[in-house]
């Protein structure tokens, strides 16, 4: 009993170790992605890592007091770290039990949650702002995610993540799922707050939003948690709606789950880059038909397609 | 001298068009240039005047001038310059004030445009607009004491007021109801210090504030009191960073028509080379931020590296990427080399090929629509009764463009296409930039083509004799910059007066917001600390001792000149 509940133990801290120190990896190899299309040469892709070393090291201004408060980018990133525990990356996820999904879809909106909160909290009306923006996107986006999960959940007669991927992998590619996972990818752009759906930032409008007065450590614990975010939805959409091919050993499952992940944020990455930022009203309105649009999944699951 | 297709006519209309509505207060009707009529009025008739010229002839507002006469007549002198665009001729309508009497009666109630112009008057010279529908402070700091004048003839260029405290612009509260955004003073998007306050409700900006010239350098001052003739062209090159040469030629141009100086044909084709080339890479770089602010940046990198080449074109021809330092007064200091028409050539085309690309990618971009359609809409008629000029006029059916109005440089045998649009809105505006960004390509190209042999600058043999006038515009990117200039003596203008075209398109810019729908801004901003951007004080704590001490703001600002001089020294 021990032995297994030290297993998990272990596993969960592997899983955060990874969605921690692989995702300014991948994030530096955006940013260099971006720069090409940009035609800068870039920053090398291991900038991140010296961006989050630097700010760590700076001191933390406080402009806006309060413990909870100043606790609140090391809760936000926790979440995170949480939510890579529930999520399968490469292999199963290590916090697995029935009816985890439901665990899942409210873990993923604590990081947002927090980062509303830190908005509302501070003084600057910026950060107010980015913090309703954060609120709006929050509340558009989610059931969509929902709407996604559940669909495979629907088709795998399951509320575990574990037997929805299983399932999958036995019964190979379907109409609803396809579409679910499309939903997802697209709801993935605004939750890893890339354009046009990065408005609750929005640094020529409102100055980072909620960010603007976190600074120093916070702040670097901030940014980590949102690069860590990105990474381990691309791993929930990758593992949920496309686990295949799947080859029934460790080390290539996960080496393809990589390079399946990678390719979804050099997506993400793409749309980003060849869009501007739109306002909030036009994003909630473009979330409204996917989620509208979303639940054709569900029908389609429901006559068993 | 200069090119115009004189209408007699024309001429003959406005004088009696004015004569009739002054009833007897016109005290005289001169034509000092073929294309520049001077009345002086009696001031009680400014506004008949006025009225005449709008109602009945469509003149377009320009710019007031305030001069300080008391040396020459004993009297200020207070001067409205109109455009006839179609006519291609200048009115001058001025009037004379006494000390005794400072006040003249405000046009402002006529010509919403001439809002600022008026207040500029009375902060330079002291002469009260009457009537003026909001007579708050414009040009001047906010600690600049009262009753001092800047312009006046007595008072010295570089008196420096004593400091004051506790000074701040006098802004409007907002209506009942709406809470506050600030813009500014200071703002990741505004290149320069400018303070816009929106008043919101909801999600509706329900009207805003503004307090700008907080970069006033008093350029005008140093211009009739401490250069001469032939260093101004340097000093109002430096006004702008991206439209120095605009300035710079307006000048010249102002004075050259002053002094009645006839500039060689090839240093009118090369002002209008190298004018076109500022309108190339102020355009790509205005498209650029354009994106940025939105978030595009791959817009803001890629016409920023397609702009590079344009760079160094310009400095290939003068040495400097910007501020040429090439023109002076009765033509240019440097001559455009033939053996580098091929380079030029070669540049234009690879710019163009890459900016056709740019605008069909540009054109297509549906989330670019999204952003730019119907945004900022500033109608066809507040756009003239505001008198905006630039693309924002020509986006909203406004059809003026100096070149074509009063065609000046080369642009008589090389005339530009003008580019307009109905909508009015930022997407608008984006085409007819890029519409006048192509077209310029071309003009260049052109004036290249055609340019005579010859010499670059008029020998100026004689003093240049006092009071003469002159008018300028020049069609800058950003709109048409005027420059008066009236002769004097010591070698330097008696009154020198510039108008940037941000100048009445900033004027524009509440309307264009009223009622925009920010769905962006809460309702939770009722929170706003309208303190917010005042840096008036600073708490700190002791960490030691736990004691707090407050700093004031002369403490801080002592602390921060005593930092930089520190600097200074190492």
């Amino acid at each position: 009993m021990t032995a297994g509940l030290i297993k998990i133990f272990l596993l969960c801290l592997l899983n955060a170790a990874a969605a921690l120190f692989l995702s300014p990896l991948f994030e530096g190899i955006m940013r260099k992605l971006r720069a090409g299309i940009h035609s800068r040469i870039g920053p090398p892709i291991t900038q991140p890592y010296w961006d989050l070393l630097k700010l760590l090291g700076k001191e933390d201004l406080g402009s806006t007091g309060g413990a909870v408060y100043a606790a609140m980018p090391a809760i936000t990133l926790g979440s995170v770290l949480l939510l890579a525990a529930l999520v399968p990356m490469g292999g199963p996820a290590p916090l697995a039990f029935a009816g985890d999904l439901i665990v899942v879809l409210y873990v993923a909106t604590m990081s947002s949650v927090l980062i509303m909160l830190i908005g509302f909290a501070s003084a600057s009306p910026y950060a107010s702002i980015g913090g309703s923006r954060e609120m709006m996107m929050l509340l558009s986006v989610e059931p969509i995610l929902a709407i996604a999960l559940v669909t495979g959940a629907f088709k795998a007669k399951t509320l575990a993540l574990g037997g929805i991927v299983d399932w999958q992998v036995q019964n190979g590619p379907s109409i609803s799922m396809a579409i679910a996972g499309v939903a997802f990818f697209l709801a993935l752009q605004a939750v890893a707050g890339k354009l046009p759906f990065d408005m609750a930032e929005a640094d020529q409008e409102i100055m980072g939003g909620s960010l603007v007065e976190q600074s120093g450590p916070r702040l670097a614990l901030l940014r980590w948690a949102m690069w860590a975010k990105q990474l381990v939805f691309a791993f929930l959409l990758v593992e949920v709606f496309f686990p295949w091919p799947h080859f029934g050993t460790y080390l290539a499952d996960l080496l393809a789950t990589t390079v399946k992940v990678l390719v979804v944020l050099v997506l993400v990455m793409v749309i980003d880059v060849v869009n501007p930022r739109l306002r909030i009203d036009q994003a909630m309105g473009y979330f409204m038909r996917v989620g509208v649009s979303s639940l054709a999944a569900l029908a389609f699951a429901v006559i068993g397609k | 001298m200069g090119v115009n297709t004189m209408d007699q006519a024309a001429v003959t209309r406005v004088k009696e068009a004015i004569a009739e509505r002054t009833n007897g207060a016109l005290l005289s009707a001169t034509q000092p240039h073929a294309d520049t009529l001077r009345f002086v009025i009696d001031k009680t008739a400014m506004r008949a005047a006025v009225l005449a010229l709008v109602d009945k002839l469509q003149a377009r507002f320009l710019i007031s001038v305030g001069t300080d006469e008391r040396p020459l007549t004993g009297n200020f002198a207070i001067l409205h310059l109109f455009s006839l665009d179609r006519e291609q001729l200048y009115v001058l309508l001025e009037s004379f004030v006494s000390e005794q009497d400072p006040k003249i009666e405000s046009i402002t109630e006529i010509i919403p445009g001439a809002n600022w112009a008026e207040r500029e008057y009375r902060d330079a010279i002291g002469v009260h607009p009457d009537g003026h529908p909001d007579p708050r402070r414009l040009l001047l700091a906010d600690d600049w004491p009262e009753g001092m004048f800047p312009l006046r003839k007595d008072f010295p260029y570089n008196y420096q007021p004593p400091p004051s405290e506790n000074a701040r612009p006098q802004m409007r509260e907002p209506p009942a109801g709406a809470s506050v955004i600030p813009i500014g003073p200071f703002f990741p998007v505004l290149e320069e210090p400018a303070d816009w306050r929106l008043f919101v409700e909801g999600e509706t900006i329900v009207g805003c504030d503004t307090r700008i010239f907080y970069n006033h350098r008093g350029i005008e001052k140093l211009g009739d009191s401490v250069l001469t003739y032939n260093e101004i062209p340097y000093l109002a090159e430096r006004i702008c960073g991206i439209c120095g040469f605009i300035h710079s030629t307006c000048y010249c141009q102002a004075l050259e028509k002053a002094a009645g100086i006839d500039v060689p044909r090839r240093a009118r084709y090369i002002r209008t080379i190298m004018l076109e080339l500022e309108r190339i890479h102020s355009h790509l770089l205005w498209l650029g931020i354009a994106g940025h602010i939105i978030g595009f940046d791959t817009v803001l990198m890629q016409t920023w590296r397609i702009r590079e080449p344009v760079m160094w074109l310009c400095e290939e021809i003068s040495g400097n990427r910007k501020t040429y330092g090439m023109n002076t007064c009765g033509g240019l200091r440097r001559d455009l080399p033939d053996q580098i028409k091929p380079r030029l050539f070669e540049t234009l085309a690879e710019v163009e090929k890459e900016v056709i690309a740019l605008r069909n990618a540009v054109i297509g971009d549906t989330t670019l629509h999204a952003r730019t359609r119907g945004v900022g809409v500033l109608t066809n008629e507040w756009a003239k009764k505001i008198c905006a000029v630039g693309p924002p006029a020509r986006a909203s059916g406004v059809a003026i463009d100096a070149r074509i109005d009063h065609p000046y440089a080369a642009y008589d045998e090389v005339p530009p296409r003008i580019a307009t649009q109905e909508a009015g809105d930022t997407w608008a505006r984006v085409l007819v930039r890029v519409a006048e960004l192509l077209d310029s390509i071309r003009l260049v190209r052109e004036a290249l083509s055609a340019m005579p042999p010859g010499p670059i600058c008029a020998e100026i043999k004689e003093e240049i004799p006092p009071d003469r006038v002159g008018v300028s515009v020049v069609e800058a990117p950003r709109g048409e910059a005027v420059h008066f200039v009236q002769t004097g003596g010591d070698n330097r203008p008696y009154r020198w007066r510039v108008r940037a075209p941000t100048y009445p398109n900033l004027q524009a810019m509440p309307a264009m917001v009223a009622g925009a729908n920010i769905a962006d801004v809460p309702i939770t901003l009722g929170s706003l600390d309208p303190c917010f951007s005042c840096t008036e004080r600073l708490e700190t704590v002791d960490r030691r001792t736990r004691e707090v001490r407050v700093y004031s703001s002369a403490e801080l600002l002592e602390m921060s000149r005593k930092k930089a001089r520190g600097g200074g020294v190492r």
